[in-house]
């Protein structure tokens, strides 16, 4: 027997009333796939907004000083905490770690006075040389070595005991970067600070849901709750539609 | 079948023992704990391989059609998570935060399309192998050869990331090289698919689900509780640590909390973790939505997954396969974002220094002191994956070339005994070509194999869904779709190999960011699809016998 369309087919124009039901299903499911993946992403573009970290204020008041011949302490001890905050992070770009531990390290030595200083020297140099000697951070003489350097650095930064930052201090301080924070340094700290300290945040990311920011809950928990409910119910649908019309599979 | 592993377990019992009061360390050393577990694991599958072996030519390429729902459910999430799930996820996550969920999504948003645009039909169109329905379809042996050539393509380059994947692990528990991990590794899985190919290979795949998603969630399990999460739900339960990576984590919440080098479990803010996009990442929302789009449709156009289908018995069954495999495989994928949150938390401190990325589940756990034990549980897991993985692929891959391209196309008088030969010499082959491939380490495990879907989505996706869903797709059309989207995937990946080997081809900064290895088939498979439609209309139509069949069979409504 001929087919009356001469067996043309397609998506779009479906020959069947039950073609054009299960065609309809099938434009349903995927518009509530592409809409809840797509729209939300795109959703979260459009509210997005550069949200500086606290730190990134901080920063902003008291970079001047570093200008001057005789900055303000206070003013660099808070800058010193700045570049700390984002050496705490990880991944920091090789080119950007350098310019903040050389921050870091002449800030330090411009707050410290004449006796921090050579203090600071000797022991950064010891802790230093016994760095290079081993790769075990968990040998006593390492670990002894380097809370030495945390607590003077805790002195001259003002970092409390209770404070992350005083334990990763030791490990940005170099010697060789103490007296020289040239234009070079300068530059790619400031770039770092805009990096790293200022992100794209909405109020899709600021409220948070069972404990996730409610962005990363939804993408990386609720859409594939939401996939594996897509299929289940496309099933239990196309199966109650070939029973309805009493469609052999 | 217990005869033989219950020996196995007593012989190990010392062994194990000594292992579980070795002293936490992150590299370097020989681990007898975690050895053990992985042979006895690899050992239990190929028991399990030679009891369910295969009888005759349905058996080996379909499973005899037989397979439950669940079953085929199991399979499927089994066959789907390799190492670039289990190793990969976790990896690309803790270097890129939220960036790391396109590939969550990606991977498994693509089974939706799968299932309403394909599945069932393609059960109705009932074919072994992609390249059969291709061939089928375009009325073409040319088009069959291209099908199988593009199969074998993409099997290679879903297999790098495996063989990186194995080689990543080899070289945890073995204490060598990267190099001689992988070669060794990349071996030791080519002896295990030449002695078991297929046998049993649904069953051995059901095995490998339950394997692989213990060893995943075990460790997560412990280390939920460790941070004092709700630990009944890690897949929950982690969210607080998302939270505290935002926001830092103050030593004084955490006093007690120590990893295995002695770092307290703080952290100073890091919103660049979760944040959408972020600045520091180097990643954009282009890229987000281009990955995401791109494993989607590579995933309904990937051979190995498409002939999961013909293995169930009825087009329903494919249907409500999709629905359990896609529920099994989110049980991993809901996990591994946790390890990339707990090891950002656990790696914090500078001291830590640079760990690889694609190792960071097993370090997780390490520095989390989990039980020595079962870190090596983990890693046995990891190497379930890949090997699951390869292996299947490896058996598409050389099936593809002996029955798709050599009796099909070049030798069609060619006797069984011949054909198998052809097969094993295919494996052998793609083994090295992937071995080599491995060792040049271009990317991270996860990107790797996305290039794979890439080039699926660009080829074998738009001759699945024109062929299925338009009789007007000719074979015209076809070959016009395919060498565009051939000529997308050739360009995206000829500049990605020259800027790997260090070479600057002309706008290679616009090419690389528009069509990078891992997202070209965001334009390529529209490309495809465009070029097939056009072509097709201006060419002569699709035979009527097969207008017919797929009025009647396919979509016989």
């Amino acid at each position: 027997m001929e087919h009356h369309n001469d067996y043309h087919f397609s998506f779009f124009r479906p020959t069947t009333p039950n073609a054009r039901r299960n065609r309809n299903i099938i434009v349903q499911f995927f518009l509530i796939w592409a809409v809840s993946i797509f729209g939300f992403q795109i959703l979260l573009k459009v509210l997005e907004k550069p949200t500086p970290e606290a730190s990134y204020f901080v920063y902003k008041e008291y970079w001047a000083e570093t200008e001057k011949d005789k900055p303000d302490t206070g003013a660099l001890r808070a800058l010193g905490h700045t570049v700390l905050s984002v050496l705490g992070k990880m991944d920091i770009q090789p080119e950007y770690r350098d310019a903040l531990d050389n921050g870091l390290s002449w800030i330090t030595w411009s707050i410290a006075d004449s006796t921090q200083r050579e203090v600071l020297m000797e022991k950064v140099r010891e802790f230093e040389a016994i760095t290079a000697a081993t790769d075990n951070i968990m040998a006593p003489s390492y670990l002894a070595k380097k809370e030495e350097v945390a607590s003077l650095l805790a002195i001259i930064l003002k970092l409390g005991p209770q404070d992350i930052r005083r334990d990763i201090s030791p490990l940005s301080i170099h010697s060789y970067d103490f007296e020289e924070f040239g234009q070079e340094p300068r530059e790619k700290l400031t770039q770092a600070m805009d990096l790293y300290l200022i992100h794209n945040q909405s109020i899709l990311t600021d409220f948070s849901f069972l404990g996730f920011p409610f962005h990363y809950f939804y993408t990386a928990v609720f859409l594939l709750i939401l996939f594996v409910g897509l299929c289940l119910l496309y099933c239990i649908r196309t199966d109650m539609f070939h029973r309805k019309y009493g469609i052999a599979d | 079948m217990k005869k033989v592993l219950f020996p196995l377990f007593l012989l190990s019992l010392p062994l194990l023992a000594n292992a579980a009061t070795a002293s936490p360390q992150l590299e370097g050393s020989f681990k007898v704990g975690p050895a053990i577990i992985l042979i006895a694991v690899l050992v239990l599958f190929i028991v399990v391989g030679i009891v369910f072996r295969a009888r005759d030519t349905t058996d080996f390429y379909a499973a005899g059609r037989g397979i439950s729902r669940v079953g085929s459910g199991m399979a499927i999430a089994s066959n789907w998570m390799s190492a670039a799930s289990f190793l990969g996820m976790a990896a690309l996550m803790y270097g890129s935060g939220y960036h790391g969920l396109a590939y969550v999504i990606g991977w498994t948003g693509g089974y939706v399309l799968l299932l309403i645009l394909m599945a069932g039909q393609i059960r109705r169109y009932g074919k072994y192998t992609a390249a059969d329905f291709i061939g089928d379809r375009y009325y073409s042996s040319g088009m069959r050869a291209f099908g199988a050539v593009f199969a074998i393509l993409i099997s290679i380059a879903y297999c790098v990331g495996q063989f990186g994947g194995i080689g990543l692990m080899f070289k945890w528990v073995m204490g060598m090289n990267y190099t001689w991990s992988v070669i060794i590794g990349g071996g030791v899985v080519l002896f295990y698919t030449l002695i078991s190919g297929m046998l049993g290979a649904t069953k051995n795949m059901q095995i490998q689900y339950i394997i692989i998603i213990l060893s995943f969630l075990i460790p997560l399990f412990v280390l939920t509780a460790k941070f004092d999460y709700l630990w009944v739900v890690p897949q929950i339960g982690y969210g607080s640590t998302v939270s505290d990576i935002v926001n830092g984590l103050p030593v004084n919440q955490a006093e007690e909390l120590r990893n295995s080098l002695g770092h307290q479990f703080a952290i100073v803010p890091s919103p660049e973790f979760a944040m959408p996009w972020d600045p520091p990442t180097g990643m954009t929302f282009f890229q987000w939505v281009a990955i995401a789009f791109s494993l989607m449709i590579g995933t309904a156009g990937l051979p190995h997954v498409i002939q999961r289908f013909y293995v169930v018995p009825k087009a329903r069954d494919a249907r409500w396969s999709v629905v359990w495999g896609l529920f099994f495989i989110c049980i991993l994928y809901w996990s591994a974002p946790a390890y990339a949150a707990f090891g950002k938390i656990l790696s914090a401190h500078p001291e830590v220094g640079k760990l690889a990325k694609d190792a960071i589940v097993v370090y997780t756990a390490q520095l989390g002191d989990v039980h020595p034990l079962i870190v090596g549980f983990l890693a046995a897991g990891a190497v379930s994956a890949a090997f699951s993985t390869v292996s299947g692929l490896l058996v598409a891959g050389s099936s593809a070339f002996a029955h798709d391209l050599y009796v099909k196309v070049i030798n069609p008088a060619a006797s069984p005994k011949v054909q198998l030969r052809m097969a094993r010499a295919a494996t052998i082959l793609m083994s090295v070509i992937v071995t080599f491939l491995a060792l040049q380490n271009f990317a991270l495990i996860g990107q790797l194999v996305a290039v794979a879907f890439s080039l699926a989505g660009c080829t074998i996706f738009p001759l699945f869904l024109l062929g299925i869903w338009w009789s007007g797709s000719n074979k015209q059309g076809a070959i016009a779709g395919l060498a565009t989207g051939g000529l997308v995937a050739g360009i995206a990946i000829t500049y990605f190999v020259a800027g790997k080997s260090g070479l600057q081809l002309p706008y290679h900064h616009f090419v690389s960011y528009w069509l990078e290895a891992w997202y070209f088939a965001w334009i390529g498979a529209p490309l495809a699809i465009l070029v097939n439609i056009i072509v097709s209309r201006f060419t002569k139509e699709t035979p009527v016998e097969i207008r017919k069949f797929l009025v009647e069979e396919v979509h016989s409504l």
